[in-house]
């Protein structure tokens, strides 16, 4: 009743089905947000947390000022930091 | 109806106030969703594999496609090494990933739009992992701070930048996740507020974009859970093999 070869052409017939619409548009566009965002987290996130540890080392040594600017410096360099890791993460995933 | 579109992200208690040693224990909204979706997970993983059939229905099926998906995951980004952290991986992305899901219903609340709650599954994963280092490689753990091929003068700036960017790891976990579900909610209400207000003539527009919205959070909801799952395995991966 059922002969081997309609089988197979029927099973490469579908699968080439499935492989033109794996992500739509939208789908796409979504994960694009996905990525920019993630990144831009990255980015954010360290600075705040520079900040914050130049803060709390201000309010313990006293000199206030100084810490919480050279902090924010070292934050941005490591949100930075984090940025290109998670790009080079990225590109190795794709 | 409430029109404030923030006002769907209030916790209010439900049923008497609990208060043990002067922290406020009490049963809230929250509390109740994070109950419900746990129990859907059990609901759905017990319904999945009570038959073990050879040809499978489809709820059992679908648990073993994500069963799969987690265990590939782990083993593509943290290695073999990774394994024993199975259950936890997994329990945290079902974890996540229904929380969002059930926030998606009308009326239900979104756990994973508050940012304490995502903080402190964070916190949790960020300590875990810095143990699991200190146990695996003990003192020599501190070396993924000074990353090998820097020039001496530059060591002591490298290594606080590192630290920097070492501890800002549970925040942007944390951020992400919280900043995604609580904008895409807010963007849905507004726009679901723009239909009530423009009334029966100039609410179609904004209908079709809540419609399309939908979908996206939708996706935006399993992309998250998938993101809070991977970042995981990266951290686990840095903190299995160390390779700086």
């Amino acid at each position: 009743m059922t002969n081997p070869d309609d089988f197979k052409t029927r099973l490469r017939i579908a699968k080439s089905k499935v492989k033109k619409d794996v992500l739509s548009e939208s789908e796409k566009r979504g994960s694009f947000m996905g990525t920019a965002f993630k990144l831009g987290t990255e980015l954010v996130a360290a600075v705040g947390v520079g900040t914050i540890i130049g803060f709390i080392l201000d309010s313990w040594f006293g000199t206030k000022p100084w810490l919480i600017i050279i902090f924010f410096f070292l934050g941005a360099a490591a949100g930075m930091l984090n940025v290109i890791r998670a790009a080079n993460r990225m590109q190795k995933e794709d | 109806m409430a029109s404030n579109p923030m006002q769907q992200f209030n916790v209010h208690k439900i049923g008497p106030e609990i208060k043990i040693a002067g922290v406020d224990l009490s049963f809230t909204n929250a509390s109740l969703f994070m109950v419900i979706s746990a129990g859907l997970i059990i609901l759905f993983l017990f319904l999945g594999t009570k038959e073990k059939k050879i040809v499978p229905d489809k709820i059992q099926l679908i648990s073993e496609m994500v069963y799969n998906f987690v265990a590939k995951m782990i083993s593509d980004t943290a290695g073999s090494k990774a394994k024993p952290y199975f259950p936890f991986i997994f329990s945290l992305f079902m974890f996540v990933l229904l929380c969002n899901m059930v926030g998606m219903l009308p009326y239900a609340f979104t756990v994973t739009s508050h940012i304490i709650i995502t903080l402190i599954m964070a916190i949790f994963i960020f300590i875990a992992v810095t143990i699991i280092g200190f146990m695996k490689h003990g003192f020599k753990y501190l070396s993924i701070f000074v990353p090998s091929g820097v020039p001496t003068v530059l060591l002591p700036l490298i290594t606080v930048i590192e630290i920097i960017s070492y501890l800002s790891r549970p925040v942007s976990l944390s951020v992400r996740l919280f900043a995604n579900m609580m904008a895409g909610h807010t963007m849905l209400k507004v726009f679901g507020g723009f239909v009530v207000s423009l009334g029966i003539l100039g609410g179609w527009l904004p209908l079709s974009f809540s419609v399309a919205l939908t979908g996206l959070e939708i996706l935006v909801a399993f992309l998250q859970a998938y993101v809070f799952a991977i970042l995981t395995c990266i951290y686990l991966n840095d903190a299995l093999n160390l390779h700086h």
